[in-house]
């Protein structure tokens, strides 16, 4: 039957084999995209006042309800996007991240990338609380660069060692979780919103957050899949990346500015929400392996996934009111990390 | 493609580890490399592999000194397989295998045929096919030494550089590595490879080179280099050098201390001269 095949066949069956064929990724896309369509239309409905599916639909395609159409277009779902860029920005930056230092436990949490932006958000509060949305995302996005490059010159010496990267990223984390808890501690004007920070939210979450996010999602993200080849072969070690032509410690520190202005975005609108850069990535490459050409969509996709829905239940356990959507991701995402370290 | 080491220096911090090496290998030729612990013969690899920044001293590929060319130009002729590379456990042979086609494929650029037809190239050259579906972390020492090869070879270099490619394999398996590399050879490519198994060097490289404190102390045929002093000079350590039946090429040994291996002295002296 070999015999018998055209070179296109032949070529077809070569690139089945090689585990190549887009079926299995597309499958999990496809799936991902259409349950983010259900979790985005129960957004819509359920709140602190209840609509139906007609009155959602009308409020999204007609004028004719008004109260209806604010409600969506106002407040839900400007919410809604803005936790699918919270989520993809996070579950890409853990996707870079435990990739780059070949280490199943690392996220921006867990590196203190989060912290960082965090610190930096907290102090912009302090010097000016009337901060637009826009500069608050700034100071954030210079603090998240700010935490990756010392990240990456603690744990410099001559290369850059996984080990030495991951303990020095929960040493910075230590230390600016406690420089914000003491900012915050030292304000009175914080008390009220600090708890929703520290555990992270899109309470209040709108159209400016959005907006202040977008700049440094989309670019962000294109550049994560700009380093999907590389962040393969690193995965083989530093000497054999090096031997196929990476220049390993350029493309570490490249790669981490990345993941330091993506988790600075997401810390800009919904403050430190942890867990979601550890567990999506890894939910991805049980789908789908590990190639990061496909890994890093999936993982945005997942992201966005685990963030609307934490933010769906979030607003919906002590209706009218709501708890902090981070304490949902932690609570998925704590139990997942414990998993990791005893199982793999 | 030739490779030439121009009084190479190399070293970690300021203390040199390869002092003013010069070397050419040309085109086809099959090379070991070897010496005592700490003698630079991995770093003289590493360096001739651009792993390692020079002191001072330049390696050319061709005309060009590797640290000049783009990083990814320099790994579709000449590639590395460092010692004992670990990680990527969670792969199987074909997917690490496909890694090796990187220097090749651009950033957004999908597989191409010559990308398949390398990859299947270098599984089958390595006799890695039978098992290109298991993960790497499941494989024997051979099998996943030969995987590691595979990943090298898919790049399509003209000159292969390896560090230990037998270490840690069994006698099996170590011959069947070289067999490999000797094949490889045959059809044209570059080897480079730091061994430690002397017997195996003097079976299978055209050309040793030994190393000590840094620095070239022997460099030619098994036949030249492999006689009891200058081994003696290499490894400090007494040697001796008896003929291999069947090929006629050197097999060196340590010379037994009697006292330690319950030879009779006159028994020793009966091989010396014999």
């Amino acid at each position: 039957m070999a015999g018998t095949a055209t070179p296109s066949a032949r070529r077809a069956a070569l690139q089945r084999r090689a585990g190549l064929q887009v079926g299995r990724p597309l499958l999990f896309l496809g799936g991902g995209l259409a349950l983010l369509v259900v979790i985005g239309f129960l957004t819509l409905m359920f709140g602190a006042i209840n609509l139906t599916a007609s009155e959602v639909w009308s409020g999204l395609t007609s004028d004719s309800d008004v109260f209806a159409r604010n409600v969506v277009w106002q407040i839900r779902y400007p919410r809604f996007v803005d936790g699918i860029l919270v989520g993809a920005s996070l579950a890409v930056a853990g996707a870079m991240l435990q990739g780059v230092t070949r280490n199943p436990l690392a996220d921006p949490t867990i590196l203190g990338i989060t912290a960082a932006s965090g610190l930096a958000s907290a102090t912009a509060l302090v010097i000016n609380p009337q901060i637009p949305q826009w500069g608050l995302a700034m100071s954030c996005i210079a603090g998240g660069l700010g935490g990756s490059l010392v990240l990456f010159f603690i744990a410099w010496r001559g290369v850059v060692s996984p080990v030495r990267l991951a303990l020095s990223g929960v040493a910075l984390s230590a230390f600016f979780g406690a420089a914000i808890v003491g900012l915050m501690s030292s304000s009175r004007t914080f008390l009220q919103t600090s708890l929703g920070f520290l555990a992270g939210g899109l309470y209040g979450s709108e159209w400016t957050e959005f907006h202040a996010m977008l700049p440094y999602v989309i670019p962000g993200l294109i550049a994560a899949l700009l380093f999907a080849g590389r962040l393969n072969v690193l995965q083989l070690g530093d000497d054999v990346a090096a031997g196929l032509g990476v220049l390993t410690d350029r493309t570490r520190l490249a790669i981490l500015a990345v993941c330091g202005v993506l988790t600075a975005a997401a810390v800009s609108a919904a403050g430190m929400v942890s867990f979601v850069g550890l567990v999506c990535p890894h939910l991805a490459r049980f789908s789908i392996g590990a190639d990061h050409r496909w890994l890093i969509p999936l993982s945005a996709l997942y992201g966005a996934l685990l963030v609307t829905a934490a933010d769906l239940i979030a607003r919906l356990v002590i209706a009218p009111s709501e708890i902090p959507m981070g304490i949902i991701t932690a609570g998925i995402g704590a139990p997942f990390l414990l998993y990791l370290v005893k199982y793999r | 493609m030739k490779l030439t080491v121009h009084d190479l220096t190399l070293g970690y911090d300021a203390t040199p580890v390869v002092n003013g090496v010069s070397l050419e290998i040309d085109a086809g030729e099959m090379v070991a490399i070897i010496g005592p612990n700490g003698s630079g013969k991995s770093t003289l690899l590493r360096g001739m592999a651009r792993l390692h920044r020079p002191i001072s001293g330049q390696v050319l590929l061709g005309e060009n000194d590797i640290h000049r060319m783009p990083s990814r130009a320099v790994a579709r002729t000449l590639a590395i397989l460092p010692q004992s590379p670990s990680a990527g456990l969670d792969l199987s042979v074909r997917e690490l295998v496909w890694r090796g086609r990187y220097p090749h494929q651009g950033v957004l650029q999908r597989a191409t045929a010559k990308d398949f037809d390398a990859v299947e190239w270098a599984m089958d050259a390595s006799d890695v096919t039978r098992f290109a579906d298991r993960p790497i972390g499941h494989l024997s020492g051979g099998e996943r030494q030969r995987a590691w090869i595979a990943l090298a070879l898919a790049q399509q270099p003209q000159v292969l550089l390896l560090d230990e490619p037998t270490s840690f394999l069994d006698i099996h398996h170590q011959v069947e590595v070289m067999h490999l590399l000797r094949r490889l050879n045959h059809d044209g490519m570059t080897v480079v490879a730091v061994l430690h198994d002397l017997v195996l060097t003097a079976r299978f490289a055209d050309r040793v080179i030994a190393m000590r404190d840094g620095r070239v102390q022997f460099d030619g045929p098994p036949h030249e280099v492999f006689e009891p002093r200058g081994l003696e000079q290499v490894f400090g350590a007494p040697m001796m050098v008896i003929e291999d039946p069947i090929t006629g090429l050197p097999v060196p040994l340590p010379r037994p201390a009697p006292e330690l291996c319950g030879f009779a002295p006159e028994r020793e002296a009966n091989v010396a001269s014999g």
